[in-house]
Formats: C-alpha cells, structure tokens, sequence
C-alpha cells in the first residue's frame, strides 16, 4: 500500500467515524429526549486513542459523550443484565457480533425483546490494540482475529439502524452500509475459513500434548471471571463459582479448579455462545478460550446438525433439544 | 454431623458367604458421622427391623445406612422400617453388597473392599440427606376421552358406567369414527352399523356422558386429577338446541360437495350430516362450501328451517374445563396410497383401497350396497387385492404391520363373492396373518368356500389397457410372473396415525414413536398408560389394531382412568425437583427439557434496594413432576436440584468413592 | 507419598502391578442398575473396579460430576442408561446423548483419554452387556494406568 493510499484509507475511515459518531449522538439524543428510552449504552472516547470503552448515559446532552470507532470493540449487550428485572427501556448499539447476544439474552428470558431499542451500526471491523507500539500506526492496526473470521458483520435484529447498515440473519453476508467498503478493505470476514484452525491445531496433537498445553493455560488463569463477566451467555443470576453453597469447586485458583472451570464455562455455553469472542479478548491471561468454545461449536454442528446461536430467536439451543435419530456413539 | 447407623445385613450365606460382612461393620464405625455399625443375618427379617429400630431409639440416629441387597428389592422396606420408628423415610439408603458384590465377586477380599467402598458412599450420602414429604394432590372427578370412535365410545361408557362424568369429545360432527365407515365386521360379518349405533346411542343417552362433537382440544395445562383443558367448540352454524335433525336443510341446500365420508365416492351437501346413522343426528355448515358464508348469496337452509336453528353468525366457542383424567383415543387415518406411483394409486379411478370398498358394498352408501367400479359403474368380476400397501414396506417408511389388513382382505373376499357370485378375487400377499380368535378358520373359509385365490408375491405394476387393469406381479411360490387382468384392483391400505397426531402429543405432554404413535408407558406391563400420570390410551392411537382389540384396550384404558378417579386424593412422589429461587434467572432452561411439563415460570416480587421488584423464576409442578433430574442437570445456576439425588448427594457419593 | 499413593506405584517409582483402577458408574435405576442386578441374580463374575452411583435417569448425570471424580482421583467414569427410546422418563436417556457425546469429545481435547470417560446403553435384560461393559471398561483404564489429569494436588 503506497503512502498515498495510506492516507486516503485514513481520512476516509475518519470522515466516516465522525460521520456515524454523529448519527449516533443524533439518535441518542432523540430517543432520550423523547423519553423513548431511560437509558442507552454505547461507547465513548476513552483515555487513550486506541480506547473506545462502553458508556451508559441517561440525558440527552450527554449523547456527545458518545463516539464510534475501529475500537468500540466491546460487546453491550452482556451490560444489558443490569436491567434485566427492570421495566426500563433502554437502547443499546449493536455491531453485527454483538446483536446476536440480544437474542441470546431474550431467548433465556434475561430480557423483554420490547423494552430494548437495538440500535444496529455497521462495523469496520475492529483493530488489535494489542498490536499498538506507536500512535502513528492507528489505520494499519491489524484487525482482531475474531473480525477476521467474522461471519456476521450485520445486524441480526435492530429495530433502528445507523449508517445505512442492512440487518438480515444470513451467515457470510458482505459488510453492509457506511463501513462497507472500509470493512471489505481491512479483510472482515476474509478469514472465515479459519475459524476452527486453531481448534484443528490442537487436535493434532497427542493426548499428552493437548492436556499439556491446556494444563498450561488452567496454570495461568487467575479466576478473575472477566469471560464469564463479559459473555451474553453467562447470564445466570448467581454463577455456580461464586457461590460457596453449591459446593462445586474450590474458590483457590489451582489448576485442577481452574480445568473444573473452563470446562464446566465451557459446556454451559455449549451451543448458546454467540461467538462474539468477547472472553477471549478481555482474558488478561490470554487464555485461548473461543478455542474450547469453537471447539464445542464444531462438534455440535457436525453431530446434529448446523446451528448458529443467537441469531434466530425460535431456534432452540442444540442441548436442550435432541432427535429420535441423533447420532448413536454410545452402545 | 448428623449421627448415622450403618446396618449391614448377611442374607443369610448369600452375602456373607464371600463379603466379610463383621469388618464391613467394623470398618464402617471409622466413615464420618457414624455413631452405630453393626450386622445381622437378616435385616430385612422382623427381628432385623426391630434391631434397626431399637438403634434408631438408643444411639438417637439422624439416618441410616442398610448395606444388604438391591434398593431395587427393598428399598420400601428399610423406608417404612424407618417410619415406625420415627425418623423420615427419606433419610435412609440402601447399599447393594448382594447383586452387585457377593454375587458377583468371588474373591471375598475384593468383594469386602468393594462392599466397604460402597458403604461409605451411603454414609456420605445420608450424611446430605434432608427429610422429604410427599404431597398430596385432590383428583377432579371426571374424565375426558379424546376421540369418539369405537374405542373412545367404549371407554366413555365404561368410565361412565364407574359412576363418573364423562366428556366424549370428537372433532367431526358426529361419533363413530372409521367403524362408522366400515361395512360389515370380522370375523362374525356383522354389519357395522348395526352394532355401533346401539353404543352411539348408549353413549349420548348416559346420564353420566356429556358428548361434545364438532370440537378440538386446544391446550392442556394442569396435571394428574386436574387437567385443565382448553376445548374449542367450533362454529356449527346450526343451534342444536333449536334442530330437531328433520333433515329438510340438506335436502333443499342446492351445494352439492364429494362426501368425505364416502371417501369421495358420493356426494353431500355444504350443509348435512355425514351418514343417516349420525349421533347427534344434527347437520352443521361446511363454511368453505356454503353459498351464504361465502359470499351472502343463497340462505335457503335459513329459510326452510321450521324451527330456525341455522345461524349464520355463530362463532367458535372457546372452553375451559377441568378433568382429573383423560383417554386419548383419537385412531387412525388410512394410508395414503398415492405414494405407490407404481399402482397408479390417486390416478387410475378404479385402483382404490379398502375404506373406498366399504362404501361401495354398503347398503346406504353411495351406491346402494351394489359394488360398482368408480370409473364407469361396471360390475367387477375380476378383483385383485393388493395387502401390505403402506405397511411392512420400509421404501415407505411404514415398516411396521397395520394388523387389521389380512382379515379386512379376507372379509371383502369373502362378501364380494356373495354380493357377485360369479366374481374371482385375487390376494397378492407377503404373508397371512391371522392371530384372532375364530380369524384363521375365517381365512381358511374365504380360500375354501369362497375361491379367493392367494397369491404370494408382490405386485411390481399396475396399468391401464382399454377398461382392464393389468396387474403385472410375480408369485413367489411358483418363482414365475403373473399377469391378471382386472376390472377392480382393492390397496389393503395399511394404518397411518393422525397427520395432526404429533400435534396433540405435544399439547397432552404424551409422547410418540418415529411414526407418531402415542407411546405407552411400557409395551407390556404399563400398555394403556402413557409417561404421563392421568393420561391413557385406548384403540388405534398407540398403534395399528382393529375393532376387537380396540375395544379391549377402551375398556382397559376406562379401568385406569376410573381407578385414578375413584381415590380421594393421590400422593405425589416426595424425590421431586425444587428450584432455589434466589439463585434462579429465569432462563427456562429446565422448562423445555421437562419431559412432564411440570415446570413453568412465574413471575415472583421481592424488595430490592426498598422498592418491589418482579422476576421470573422457575416453579416445579409437585404433581407433575416425576423426578427423572433433567432439569438439575440442565440448569447451568444449581438453581434446580432433584430431592433425594442432589448435587450435594451426588457429589458426597462421588468423593467418598474416589478417597482410598 | 500419601498411603493412597503407595498403592499405586512401588518403591521404586515403577507402575505396581497389582494396582487396580477406581471406576466411578452413574447407573440409571430403571434399566442399567436393574441390568446390574441382574447379572448378579444370574451370578455372573466381573472384576470390582466399576462402583455404581444409582441415578433415578442417566438424564441426572451431570458431566459436573465427571469431572469431579477426575478431580478427586477416579481412574475412570462410566455413564449408563437405557436405550434411546427406552427412558423411563420418555426423553431423558436423548438429552444424556447429546450432553455426553459432546462433553466426551470436550474431554478430548482437554487430552483425556476417551477410554477413561464412557457413556453406554445398558437395558435392564442386558445383564451380559453390563458384565463385558465393566470387565472391558476395567481392563482398558487398566491398560492405561493410574489417571493423573485433572486430578487435585494432595
């Protein structure tokens, strides 16, 4: 990419942010003003450049607190459980990733689908701050592995939208709207095809192996719960780990626990993670865990059947379903 | 710590012969909590339970633990041995040193460390036990058959006669189901009418029966004694309290539509009763046919109604009504024969099937009793019959056999020579089979006395030359094709369930089979109840049966269901789930794999941050819910736990197995 | 080294041979528990190692509790049920189906060896079965040697 390019790529995405930062605040402001929502969540310019953490306004003159950029990379919709007994409604902005938590969240009846105004954005695909060493870099951060194998990078469901971005349940779509042309640039999706790579890679290797290496992982893990914290599926009212009533695991972060509870995280999401690779990224540890939850996905499409949480709302979770002639393993 | 006893018992030599039952006592004073270990040759034995009792008094036992044979065997016992003495049922447990230690380990060494291992799990398990109670539920006194062909008229009379209400309820305008259609009746060829009319009449005039046609069952919530059921009555156009069943609409009302009754062979009109027999013998408007409710023209049924029954305004009717049992006994639907391309079924006039036959032979039917073939009215006098048709053919997805077809085929047989005395009839079959009372001398009787020629084969074509059909085969005896020219060709049609039967299993909580016959709770010693307390089968809905076996299985489901009325109240089971409402979110996880829909959500309020605040939560129908633990399991919170197998139970077992 | 320990390796750190794997079996009352029974009314002989946790549906066993008996030193975990089709329960027996064939590919790619973790169907005739499920289960896990992973630190 010469200079040149380099720059146009830059001032467009600009033009482009300022462009949906505004439509935002517009919107913001007017669903609060109206007094349409109580509440909105959506993100805003944090401390850094490469920061665009979550934020939860309730006035309108605070919608220009609001902003949108290559690093609103947070998932809102798990922050939605705050009001989940609630009568309020609230609005909440949504990348294509993230909508699929909203479906989520109301198929476990955390959330009355009417008192939430999903508000749709399209998404440029997010970069790794991970990746920054200087600020000079913004526009040639790598993207996120996850918006590199992003397959739905539109809205599964809004019922108002931003920056021309089109909502439809089709998996693979092309980025649509104002990010369009940005997103296809940057490769969102273009990696799609290596979505369970990770997960091949460790199937190849020995049964020694494999355990080796998640032991290594179950070492590093701090119990600190920032996934499950994260994670539109996680949304049980009080998690089986915090409670010492239940008896299941000991709190002290030893690896035995921590195997306990990256394998018990796992299955409870099996078949209802939406795939928003948010516990991934927030893991200080860097603990690979969409590989376990990949993994689980996988296997579930391969033995009954291709399915997608999260996207549509009357399809029910794989484990809480079953067929006469479900594959027979067990003799 | 709960202070345990631990009772290990010698079954005679059966388990002391090769378990040292004196150390398993002797080690078991060691498990943690254990106040009293002792043995004993019989513990299941008076002078045994009394030991246990005695113990349970002097070393003021919180729970026990028995190590003897299957809990399977005796678990009963050891609980209500408790019971005398005291202490909750609940808080006892069987170890099985017998069927699954002495029996099977010679080595008495190994046998002994087992039995000890096992023993220890019991005692961490009571250790966790809490006492459990069970409740009862009041049982509604009246009971809803689903269904009021032959098996559901039996049934109702049955119950009925038991001295209970009974709701008959049918989706058609009028009882008597597929016998309604059938001419005459195997093995004894009575007519069909004749002895169906006299139980429709017995039915409608029952003091104690309450029949409701023309209706469907819409929902089903409730349980076991107290099924509340949304019935939908539909829109009749005709108020049968004004009708008198003079029949002058039908005659006058100028629509003429292809009877479904007689299998589109005759015709009716947009408003009529199905048959002259009809109970209640009061029309209704087919809406999708009649002039008036289509577009406001015509009104003459209106017109010439002496008694102005017919109202075109009426509208459904929505109900709902409570009953503490229900018979399902909705039957069956004959196969669909146009899926045998090859018999150019659905497309060659005269290629029809056995309920097509009926009509024809029928005195009242559409052509008067005479056996006329449907293209151009000729008078068969060859006729092939084709058996297995949608039966034992798994191509078709009906691999199993429809029971009734070998012996419809032989009655046909049998009356269509004496209705055409110069007629041969033809029977391709796969095999004959006849397992009834008086049904192999009937078929002996068709082949000997009535020339019906057996054929054993299958039919690979069936075409069209000229007004013949030409029926290409092969006798498999003979190892040689055959080729008949017909002028009738008869599809044994075999037996399909209800297409909407899946529907209705759904909305009772019953279940069904791959084909969508309702499951019973145990094909041989439960075969009229179903997994769900309450509710029973009866006829043709569980499976393929004819009339005799139908009417048996009536009266066997009416036996049930009376029986459940006939108590005061009934004792649920006490190892339930419960659900832990603090801890529980809602999700519903635990509703949709409930296999007895005895969970729901309800909406609870509690004082948050001093103000209400409303929440769902999961609540457990103690009724309903049999204890199977799905929803433990499926419950990612242990919000949901099952009675008597906890986690906590579980997991104490756990632990104590694994520490050696 | 614990005395639960010594049992399991010599003094020389070598494998004990007479070291006898723990079998931890979550049996479902109706069929294979029944089937259990059985077996031992017909006085068939099977080694010890299996001991059965009685669950009123395999549909209650939870893959929690596997991996607690890992945890807590089982050798091996055997989950039985009845037949599909067969639950008492109607359905339970589809849901232990669907849970178990994924939790023991998960198992599998945690590095266990499927062999330590088995789901069967065990109907309550099916006394022989339930002798050669346990004798196998016993000789494989044996085959395999003491279990180490995800097992607690003592």
């Amino acid at each position: 990419m010469s200079d040149n390019m380099r720059n146009n790529v830059r001032d467009n995405m600009g033009h482009m942010n300022n462009q949906l930062t505004q439509e935002m605040r517009d919107l913001a402001r007017e669903l609060l003003a109206s007094g349409e929502v109580k509440g909105l969540f959506g993100w805003t310019k944090g401390s850094r450049w490469y920061l665009t953490p979550p934020v939860f306004i309730t006035k309108p003159e605070e919608a220009d607190r609001l902003c949108y950029d290559e690093f609103a990379v947070n998932n809102l919709t798990g922050l939605l459980l705050d009001f989940r007994d609630s009568q309020d409604k609230i609005a909440v902005f949504v990348k294509g990733c993230d909508s699929r938590g909203i479906v989520r969240l109301v198929q476990d009846n955390q959330l009355k689908r009417e008192n939430i105004v999903v508000i749709g954005v399209p998404c440029p695909g997010m970069g790794d701050k991970g990746a920054v060493t200087d600020h000079r870099q913004a526009q040639e951060l790598p993207l996120l592995a996850k918006c590199l194998e992003c397959r739905y990078p539109n809205p599964v469901l809004a019922d108002r939208t931003i920056g021309a971005v089109t909502v439809t349940t089709e998996p693979s779509a092309a980025p649509s709207g104002a990010t369009a042309e940005a997103a296809k640039g940057r490769g969102v999706g273009s990696k799609e095809a290596d979505r369970f790579a990770q997960v091949e890679a460790i199937e190849k290797m020995s049964p020694d192996e494999r355990y080796a290496f998640w032991q290594a992982q179950n070492k590093k893990c701090i119990r600190c719960y920032a996934c499950r914290n994260i994670c539109p599926a996680c949304n049980c009212r009080e998690c089986i780990f915090d409670s010492d009533k239940k008896n299941w695991v000991n709190k002290a972060a030893t690896p035995t626990d921590n195997a306990f509870f990256g394998i018990t995280r796992a299955m409870h999401v099996a078949g209802r993670c939406v795939e928003c690779g948010e516990c991934e990224r927030v893991c200080p540890m860097d603990i690979p865990i969409m590989a376990m939850n990949r993994k689980l996905i996988g296997d579930l499409n391969e033995l009954f059947g291709p399915y997608d949480a999260g996207v549509k709302a009357d399809e029910k979770p794989p484990l809480g379903a079953f067929k006469l002639d479900d594959p027979e393993e067990f003799m | 710590m709960k202070r345990i006893g631990v009772f290990v018992c010698h079954c005679g030599t059966n388990i002391a012969n090769t378990v040292d039952c004196a150390n398993v006592a002797e080690v078991a004073k060691d498990f943690p909590g254990v106040v009293y270990s002792c043995d004993y040759k019989y513990m299941c034995s008076e002078p045994g339970q009394v030991m246990i009792q005695e113990a349970i008094r002097e070393h003021n036992l919180d729970g026990y633990v028995v190590a003897a044979c299957s809990p399977r065997m005796h678990e009963p016992t050891f609980r209500k041995c408790a019971e005398r003495a005291g202490m909750n049922p609940y808080m006892v447990e069987q170890v099985n040193i017998r069927e699954q230690c002495s029996w099977v380990h010679a080595d008495k060494t190994k046998g002994t460390g087992k039995s000890i291992d096992i023993t220890r799990m019991g005692v961490a398990k009571v250790a966790q036990n809490e006492p459990l109670f069970s409740t009862t539920i009041p049982v509604t006194k009246r009971a809803l058959v689903i269904g009021a062909g032959i098996a559901g008229i039996q049934a109702a009379i049955d119950i009925a006669d038991a001295g209970y209400p009974v709701t008959l309820l049918d989706r058609e305008h009028s009882m008597g189901g597929k016998m309604a259609q059938v001419d005459k009746t195997f093995p004894t060829l009575d007519c069909s009418a004749c002895i169906l009319t006299p139980k429709m009449v017995e039915a409608a005039q029952h003091p104690n029966i309450e029949i409701v046609t023309y209706a469907e069952v819409e929902a089903v919530d409730g349980f076991v004694g107290n099924f509340d059921v949304t019935i939908r009555k539909k829109a009749r156009y005709v108020d049968v309290n004004k009708c008198t069943g003079c029949g002058l609409c039908s005659e006058k009302c100028p629509k003429k539509v292809a009877s479904e009754f007689e299998m589109n062979l005759g015709t009716r009109k947009a408003i009529y009763v199905p048959f002259p027999q009809a109970v209640p013998n009061k029309p209704v408007i087919d809406a999708k046919n009649c002039r008036f409710l289509l577009d406001g023209k015509c009104g003459v049924c209106k017109k010439v109604c002496p008694t102005g029954a017919v109202d075109y305004e009426q509208k459904d009717e929505v109900i709902v009504e409570r009953f503490g049992s229900i018979v399902v006994a909705t039957g069956f639907e004959q196969f669909d024969i146009s899926k045998y391309e090859e018999y150019g079924a659905g497309r060659i006039p005269d290629v029809i099937t056995g309920l097509h036959l009926e009509r024809l032979m029928n005195a009242s039917g559409p052509t008067m009793g005479k056996i006329k073939r449907p293209s151009d009215g000729k008078v068969p006098e060859k006729i092939v019959f084709i058996k297995c048709v949608g039966s034992r053919d798994e191509a078709k997805g009906r691999p199993y056999c429809s029971r009734a077809c070998c012996m419809y085929v032989a009655k046909h047989a049998t009356l269509i020579k004496e209705k055409i005395p110069t007629s041969k009839s033809y029977i391709f079959y796969m095999d004959v089979r006849t397992a009834g009372k008086n049904y192999e001398e009937f078929y002996a009787r068709t082949q000997n006395e009535y020339d019906a020629q057996y054929i054993r084969g299958r039919v690979s074509k069936i075409f069209q030359v000229g007004d013949k059909l030409i029926v290409r085969g092969e006798d498999s005896l003979l190892g040689r094709p055959v080729e008949i020219e017909a002028d009738l060709v008869v599809l044994a049609a075999g037996m399909d369930p209800q297409q909407d039967a899946k529907d209705l299993a759904r909305t009772l909580g019953i279940s069904y089979d791959q084909h969508g016959w309702f499951t019973e709770a145990h094909p041989k010693l439960r075969p009229v109840e179903t997994h769900t307390a309450g509710i029973f089968l009866a006829g043709a809905c569980q499976g393929p049966k004819d009339i005799p076996d139908s009417v048996a299985q009536a009266s066997a489901a009416a036996v049930k269901a009376a029986g459940l009325l006939s108590k005061k109240e009934l004792t649920a089971e006490a190892q339930t789930a419960g659900c832990n409402e603090a801890y529980c979110s809602g999700c519903g996880l635990c509703v949709a794999i409930c296999p007895y829909k005895a969970i729901e959500l309800k909406r609870i309020s509690e004082r948050v941050h001093g103000g209400t605040r409303e929440r769902q939560v999961s609540s457990v129908n103690q009724g309903l819910c049999q204890g199977c633990g799905a929803c433990s399991v499926a419950c990612p919170s242990s919000a949901m736990n099952l009675k008597g197998f906890s986690n906590d139970q579980i997991l104490a077992e756990v632990d104590a197995l694994c520490q050696r | 080294m614990s005395a639960v320990d010594e049992k399991k390796v010599n003094a020389a750190g070598q494998p004990d041979p007479n070291w006898e794997p723990n079998i931890v079996g979550f049996a479902c009352n109706w069929c294979t528990y029944a089937g259990a029974d059985l077996a031992g009314l017909s006085r068939m002989q099977y080694p010890p190692n299996v001991k059965l946790i009685r669950v009123p549906c395999s549909g209650r066993a939870n893959p929690q509790f596997v991996l607690r008996a890992f945890q807590k030193g089982a050798d091996g975990v055997l989950v039985a049920g009845c037949h599909p089709g067969d639950c008492h329960y109607a359905t339970g027996n589809y849901f232990t189906r669907r849970r178990f064939l994924l939790f023991q590919r998960l198992l599998e790619f945690s590095g266990i060896d499927p062999r330590r973790f088995q789901a069967r169907w065990i109907s309550g005739a099916e006394a022989p079965k339930f002798r050669d499920v346990v004798t196998q289960m016993a000789e494989e896990v044996k085959a395999l040697g003491p279990n180490r992973k995800l097992r607690e630190e003592l």
